[in-house]
């Protein structure tokens, strides 16, 4: 429980003290999932801490957090939301190819697809709404794409993702997950 | 913006198709339930037959085995019967923050008494059968002793699942001493006989060499992984979590260690009044079919059958699954 409340301030402490530069942040949407059958979406939106072109290859290299949200459907199971404060390092090479890798101590709710009963002190069933839990998720992650504004003028980049987490607690210990992130990046403003 | 409208219109169009499949049409029934007991959220999925009146309650086994992983092959029972899915705690898709020293089978035993109870609960007219696998047969077998739990069930079938640690590990050796002399594995034959089974060392004596030259003997060559068709149905189109499997094991080593090992129903089982029958693969290692026919020589107050299957091992449901589902009908009609 700690380290849910730890994520959760520490994405609303980074959304408070990140000001509010002038470099362009962007809005991401995509896909997300641990299968097909799995299915998700996920938006994120973008500030830069820290960016800077490299002169020799021309190369931009970007350090970003993002606040995100992720809601999937994991059928006859449950349903997920996903709120996470990612760290991201990005870089964008001379022709566009977007390498990027990061961490994301995130907040995992869960809400079980069903009716659930559970058994009181008289051993009696009883009827609970929005049953679920709460969990820890750190996850790291790693990334590829291209930025379609470098060389085609086009105003998003797309990317994909994968990410690698672990639920704690998970029945008696934790869970590791993988889950891919397919979508697109738009920035509002042109760097 | 308008680019990031067409995204969302499209994506919402793909999520609103692909949640619309896979819905049954009544009387076809195809509930999901979730228990939580204990800090565990044990989902129940029940499908089929609702017009039949009748449930199989599916024990599976492990422990830490699931339940909706092998619907694959007991699917075809579904025009007949309604079939519920339980994956107990600690296994499967179960959740939750599950202490592990729950994971004894007083524990799961009054699981499966809330299971039953709310499946009665959910269907009050329908009549409950057990089919229960391999450890689900120790809990099948607690279950039953335990209480007045027998007159909420109709009947069990138990497949491949023991009554007696003593009693499974004694016919477990003698099975590889079998088959070591029929392969001429002199090492294995050695090592066998210089670890016997007898009721005063069941708790001490290796038996884990003693399971492991079982396998290296050939005690249960199937593997699910060979079958790619149900590979990708365990991916795609079933609701377990699909690392969780590998996971659950760890939390059992009380139960390998300990609990198993004093696990003894042998002198309760004339306590039995509900109809049984035994469902065996005669060529299995992991639980042989002298342990089966032990077990119907125990049963002497109720009415018991026994079904062989001559071309399987530990799950005659996955090597002779028409014949299984046949003799599951015959027993539930």
């Amino acid at each position: 429980m700690k380290n849910i409340h730890l994520s959760l301030y520490l994405m609303l402490g980074l959304l408070i003290l990140t000001k509010k530069n002038t470099q362009a942040q962007s809005l991401r949407i995509s896909y997300y999932g641990e299968t097909i059958s799995h299915y998700g979406l996920k938006t994120a939106y973008e500030y830069p801490l820290f960016s800077k072109i490299k002169e020799r290859n021309q190369s931009l290299k970007m350090l970003l957090i993002a606040p995100s949200a992720a809601l999937y459907r994991h059928p006859h199971n449950h349903l997920g939301i996903i709120i996470a404060p990612e760290l991201i390092y990005r870089r964008i090479g001379k022709r566009g190819t977007l390498l990027e890798a990061g961490i994301a101590p995130a907040y995992f709710r869960y809400f079980l697809e069903g009716s659930t009963y559970q058994v009181t002190a008289n051993s009696e069933l009883e009827r609970i709404r929005y049953a679920g839990g709460n969990a820890f998720l750190p996850t790291v992650f790693v990334g590829t794409g291209r930025a379609l504004s470098v060389r085609r003028g086009l105003s998003f980049d797309w990317y994909t993702r994968l990410n690698i987490s672990q639920q704690r607690p998970y029945n008696t210990s934790a869970l590791n997950r993988f889950s891919l992130e397919i979508g697109a990046i738009f920035p509002f403003k042109k760097q | 913006m308008k680019t990031i409208h067409k995204l969302f219109t499209s994506l919402a169009i793909i999520l609103i198709l692909v949640s619309c499949k896979d819905q049954d049409v009544e009387p076809t029934e195809q509930k999901t339930l979730f228990l939580r007991h204990k800090g565990a959220d044990m989902p129940v999925w029940v499908h089929g037959n609702a017009q039949s009146n009748k449930i199989v309650l599916y024990l599976h086994g492990g422990p830490g085995d699931c339940a909706m992983c092998y619907r694959y092959y007991f699917k075809e029972l579904e025009n007949d019967m309604m079939v519920a899915y339980w994956d107990q705690r600690v296994a499967g898709a179960s959740s939750g923050k599950v202490d592990s020293a729950t994971l004894r089978y007083a524990q799961f035993s009054e699981d499966a008494f809330y299971v039953v109870k709310l499946l009665k609960q959910q269907y009050p007219n329908a009549q409950i059968y057990l089919l229960a696998h391999s450890f689900g047969v120790e809990l099948a077998w607690q279950f039953l002793t335990t209480n007045n739990n027998q007159q909420m069930i109709s009947g069990l079938m138990a497949v491949n699942g023991m009554f007696s640690y003593y009693r499974w590990l004694y016919h477990v050796r003698e099975w590889a001493l079998r088959e070591a002399k029929k392969q001429n594995n002199a090492e294995a034959e050695r090592e066998l006989m210089a670890n016997p089974v007898t009721l005063e060392n069941t708790a001490t004596v290796n038996w884990e060499l003693i399971y492991r030259w079982m396998h290296k003997l050939g005690g249960n060559p199937v593997s699910l992984y060979d079958d790619k068709k149900y590979l990708a149905n365990y991916a795609f189109a079933s609701p377990n979590t699909a690392l969780a499997q590998f996971t659950h094991s760890k939390a059992y080593s009380y139960y390998g260690e300990v609990e198993s090992r004093l696990f003894e129903k042998g002198a309760l089982l004339k306590n039995i009044r509900i109809p049984v029958r035994l469902f065996w693969g005669v060529k299995d290692g992991i639980v042989p079919v002298e342990v089966g026919r032990e077990t119907q020589q125990l049963l002497t107050n109720t009415s018991v059958s026994t079904v062989e299957f001559s071309q399987s091992w530990h799950e005659p449901f996955i090597t002779e699954t028409q014949e299984f589902n046949n003799a599951v009908r015959s027993f539930v009609k």
